[in-house]
């Protein structure tokens, strides 16, 4: 009932661990995997080189969500193997999650995690908090569409485009990934925010501005995934402020074949996706539908 | 939620002439074993363990890099943004407990010495310090009723040598029903091998590079056991620590890159 399929990949539930929460080790991921219950498991953002990220407080809750500012950090792509190895011992699928500063390292980080075994690529043009990467290529059509484009030259994997809606019209964007041969949209990444101190009048976060996420920003989210999935034939996967199975299953109603969840690990533990996905099937039952499928899209009709 | 809180710096107690210890103007009632998040404005922000968990909260620094370095130039009056106290504190369930401390790993365990004492528990700790005068809270455990066993690398005070050479002996005479450790992760490593054989349950507390602090971002998860150390950490148990190739060998930096103990791959 739960079963969803996503450009050939077969989700034994249709929650996923988006990017950036948990992500960073094999260990992590796979224990996500295995006793947090995703149906697929999304990597930290991998690169071409080290990166530390940004300085501390990297996070900070506010009322309705996080910002958050971890600036990219990963071990590299050549170090990442190993981690990839271990997530795929979790039994579900592993989608490699790439940032660049330019074209060709999205290219060659995701022609790399092709041959560690991840089952697809999700291209990062959504994080906003590091100048010229990831958002950088993800506000403008020319920008995106070629990130896809060089890398789907490299890569035989489906190969995902995660979004943001800090882009001026994010369906536009979508439509030009499409074009540029994007086999599936993830949408939305985290927004830009900021949280001040009142004592002592400085910014909390170290890199000042961060990325808003959690269930503040679900319909900016939700609103996005519907005009997305209006437009375009790819599959759509919802990713913005989803904690429960109702939230869910508003995403799928607005057209997401699939969910990406994050910040809710945060409110509902690492057993989240477990959660998420009995709340999905309860409420599949309850209004006699055989399939998530079944419900994908019923509110753009 | 773990909203910061903004503080002022209430007290500051020069513990040795590396390690001070700051009360804070914040009212906590944290176990043992938990730590905070403290933020210095505009600066960064560090976990550390709570070393006075009672009334107001008391953090015990080492000056080793930047940030406490940073620290220490601050005065009674300075801000500090905390979040927390967070994480798994330490469980006692046993009468007759012993604590292994290394350097300024004894802060956690001054305050569990302290609650222990004052629920009728017999408390011996073995306190060990590179030379006399880097001893941390000797007085504060032995005044609180405890039995204080010494180690130093010198040998200026106690027995020369480490905490694990005052432990193998004390072992061949004594048995307890609990062993707590916070320190270097080597010795910590090495505290659990010895208490392995005499099976004395032991629990230890981890240090790790913390982003969140929250339980969200991973950095700090525990490679075979998939254990996040902000969240299901700070303190972990043998059995759990046992399983894990992590522990005892290598720590992740801010880039997630394995850094192994000692400089060694």
């Amino acid at each position: 009932m739960l079963e969803v399929e996503l450009c050939g990949i077969r989700l034994r539930n249709p929650t996923m661990l988006a990017s950036g929460i948990l992500g960073t080790s094999g260990a992590a991921l796979k224990r996500v995997a295995k006793s947090g219950g995703a149906g697929a498991i999304v990597t930290k953002s991998i690169g071409l080189t080290p990166r530390e990220g940004h300085r501390n407080p990297t996070v900070v809750e506010i009322s309705g969500g996080l910002i958050s500012a971890i600036g990219l950090a990963n071990p590299g792509y050549e170090e990442f193997g190993e981690e990839i190895r271990v997530a795929r011992e979790g039994g579900v699928p592993v989608i490699g999650s790439v940032y660049g500063f330019n074209f060709a390292e999205y290219a060659t980080v995701a022609e790399k995690l092709e041959s560690y075994g991840v089952s697809a690529i999700e291209l990062n043009i959504s994080y906003p908090n590091v100048g010229k990467a990831g958002a950088f290529f993800g506000y403008s059509e020319e920008l995106a569409s070629e990130v896809v484009r060089e890398v789907k030259k490299k890569v035989r994997l489906p190969v995902i485009a995660k979004l943001t809606a800090g882009a001026g019209d994010i369906v536009a964007i979508a439509k030009a990934c499409e074009d540029a041969g994007a086999d599936a949209i993830t949408a939305i990444g985290a927004l830009r925010a900021m949280k001040i101190d009142l004592t002592t009048a400085k910014p909390v976060l170290g890199n000042e501005v961060g990325g808003l996420s959690g269930p503040c920003i679900k319909p900016i989210a939700l609103r996005c995934v519907y005009e997305i999935a209006r437009e375009v034939s790819v599959p759509v996967i919802g990713c913005g402020g989803i904690a429960t199975g109702r939230d869910a299953v508003e995403f799928f109603l607005a057209g997401a074949r699939a969910v990406q969840i994050g910040t809710a690990v945060l409110y509902r533990g690492i057993t989240v996706f477990k959660k998420v996905s009995q709340e999905i099937k309860e409420y599949l039952e309850e209004n006699g539908h055989a399939s998530v499928d079944e419900i994908v899209g019923l509110a753009l009709r | 939620m773990h909203e910061m809180q903004v503080v002022e710096i209430k007290r500051i107690i020069k513990e040795t002439k590396r390690i001070r210890t700051f009360i804070l103007d914040l009212d906590v009632s944290a176990i043992p074993g938990q730590f905070v998040m403290v933020w210095l404005p505009g600066v960064d922000e560090k976990p550390m363990s709570a070393s006075y968990t009672r009334g107001d909260l008391g953090i015990t620094v080492l000056r080793l890099g930047d940030f406490t370095r940073r620290l220490f130039e601050l005065s009674p009056g300075d801000l500090l943004g905390i979040r927390g106290p967070m994480g798994r504190g330490f469980k006692v369930y046993g009468d007759r407990l012993l604590l292994v401390g290394g350097g300024v790993g004894v802060a956690p365990l001054a305050p569990l010495a302290e609650e222990a004492l004052s629920e009728g528990k017999e408390v011996t700790a073995i306190i060990g310090a590179i030379t006399k005068s880097e001893l941390l809270f000797v007085d504060r455990i032995a005044k609180a009723g405890g039995r204080v066993l010494i180690s130093t690398d010198d040998g200026s005070a106690g027995k020369k040598g480490f905490t694990t050479d005052v432990l193998r002996e004390l072992l061949e005479e004594e048995s307890f029903d609990q062993c707590f450790t916070c320190g270097p992760e080597i010795m910590m490593a090495k505290v659990l091998a010895i208490t392995r054989e005499k099976r004395i349950p032991t629990q230890a507390s981890l240090h790790r590079y913390f982003k969140c602090g929250i339980g969200i971002c991973g950095q700090c998860v525990l490679d075979g056991i998939g254990l996040r150390v902000c969240k299901e950490g700070p303190t972990f148990r043998d059995k759990e620590l046992w399983k894990s190739p992590e522990f005892g060998h290598y720590w992740r930096n801010a880039a997630g890159q394995k850094i192994y103990f000692g400089g060694k791959r």
